[in-house]
């Protein structure tokens, strides 16, 4: 690391090579500081309103609420065992939302950053195939990829369901940074151009963008932890169907 | 935080130690590895630094757990602390107030039945009075109808009496009467018993 380090170099660190918008890896690492601090701030707040039995402050209250929301979501699309799920996905929902909100009042942010973007879809996919085998087995959840078990010569038609899912799962993670990644700088490249626009008579245009980009700041996080709950209720959701059948059976039996 | 586990399973301690491991690595490539595809990518507007992505997944993998441990778990427990306890104290309001409502049945089926004695007793005591009352009236005739008899007793008996006295009275007088007008004494056993026979035979029943 032999170049100086400077306020402008990291919180100005737009326009790095090939005039993207991503900020440098020093750059990336103070905002994500910045995320942190704000984050912890906002948590300790919080947690002072823990101890009474009605929450009255407000940043417990909205958490109390976001956490309900969540639970709702994880139950609602996992099923009854997704409250186990419930830290993760709040913690995902947390970072992102927090991410995009410094996106409003800095000149980059960590969601801003593809780099940041696809590190949060490797640990949800990743966490994804985590519970997927330990739901399923090792050879269990592979062995989905190959979709359904098939005989003789059609064993090459399971071979190339098994290549098309492993592309997908390769695929979620680059659809899920990228969608982030595009909304988020998309909205900071429309905020410049329009500031641009006005820049001639000294009216900051962009400005007026901000209520569709705090819009898309929730958006986002919501949208990216409701498929990190569907990719998860689709790789545990057979322990539960297998469940229910073998239920089904007994009461049948019975 | 040290003895708890993370969501993936592995202890805080572990998953710090690779989160810092993650951390230098990415460092590293970000500094010292150059892919000609990622720089392609990036002079088309797309910068990816796969250093960057890896030390953002050692930061998370150390951040996940502390915001967990830090906050939402205990957020968790008090949302359902506070439900249980509102589930408890439904519970006991529900238990009160089947209890509330068994107390006001027997209140009531008390009620009724202090109500059927009370009017029970009211009915005895009414029929005690009666009875009372038949016997006391009863007496009084029965003492009446005795004063009665007595008293028509008495009065005969005075009759006679007077009867009596007023007989020998007359007898006295006219016994006077009859010497003043003969001049001699007729007073004589014999006299006096005619008298009387004749008193009687002229005698006005009475």
């Amino acid at each position: 690391m032999g170049e100086v380090l400077t306020a402008g170099t990291l919180l100005g660190a737009a326009g790095g090579e090939g005039g993207a918008h991503g900020a440098s890896y020093e750059g990336l690492f103070v905002y994500l500081g910045i995320v942190v601090v704000i984050l912890f701030l906002f948590l300790a707040n919080a947690k002072q309103g823990l101890n009474n039995r009605v929450f009255k402050k407000w940043t417990t209250q909205w958490t109390e609420q976001l956490y309900l929301f969540i639970e709702n979501m994880t139950v609602g699309i996992i099923g009854g065992h997704g409250r186990k799920y419930i830290p993760l996905i709040m913690a995902l929902w947390m970072i992102i939302f927090v991410s995009n909100i410094v996106s409003l009042f800095f000149p980059t942010a960590p969601t801003a950053d593809l780099s940041f973007n696809l590190a949060l879809a490797l640990i949800s996919i990743g966490y994804v195939q985590w519970e997927g085998m330990k739901a399923n087995g090792v050879a269990g959840h592979f062995s989905h990829f190959a979709g359904p078990k098939l005989g003789g010569g059609l064993v090459l038609i399971s071979l190339m369901i098994f290549v098309i899912e492993l592309i997908s799962e390769v695929m979620k993670n680059v659809s899920l940074s990228l969608r982030l990644f595009g909304n988020i700088e998309g909205g900071h490249q429309a905020v410049v151009a329009m500031n641009e626009l006005g820049a001639g008579v000294y009216i900051p245009i962009g400005f007026f963008l901000l209520p569709v980009k705090l819009l898309t700041c929730v958006v986002q996080a919501l949208i990216f932890t409701l498929l990190t709950c569907v990719y998860i209720s689709l790789v545990t959701h057979h322990e539960e169907e297998g469940h229910e059948h073998s239920h089904g059976e007994l009461a049948g039996a019975h | 935080m040290a003895n708890q586990k993370s969501s993936s399973g592995l202890p805080f301690p572990v998953i710090l130690v690779i989160g810092i491991v993650m951390m230098a690595g990415g460092f590293y490539v970000s500094k010292n590895v150059h892919i000609d595809f990622l720089t392609k990518l990036a002079e088309q507007g797309i910068s990816l630094d796969p250093g960057k992505t890896i030390s953002a997944i050692g930061v998370l993998l150390i951040l996940f757990p502390v915001i967990r441990s830090f906050y939402i778990g205990p957020l968790g427990d008090a949302i359902s602390g506070r439900t249980n306890e509102l589930e408890r104290t439904f519970t006991e309001a529900e238990s009160l107030r089947s209890e509330m409502t068994q107390m006001r049945s027997d209140y009531e089926r008390r009620l009724v039945e202090t109500e059927s004695a009370a009017r029970e007793q009211i009915q005895s005591e009414i029929r005690k009075a009666q009875e009372l009352r038949g016997q006391l009236e009863a007496d009084a005739r029965a003492r009446a109808d005795e004063y009665l008899h007595k008293a028509q007793a008495d009065i005969e008996n005075e009759k006679n009496r007077v009867i009596n006295d007023l007989r020998i009275h007359v007898v006295d007088l006219t016994l006077g009467a009859t010497e003043k007008i003969l001049g001699e004494n007729v007073d004589s056993d014999r006299n006096r018993k005619l008298i009387a026979e004749f008193i009687d035979k002229v005698e006005v029943p009475g």
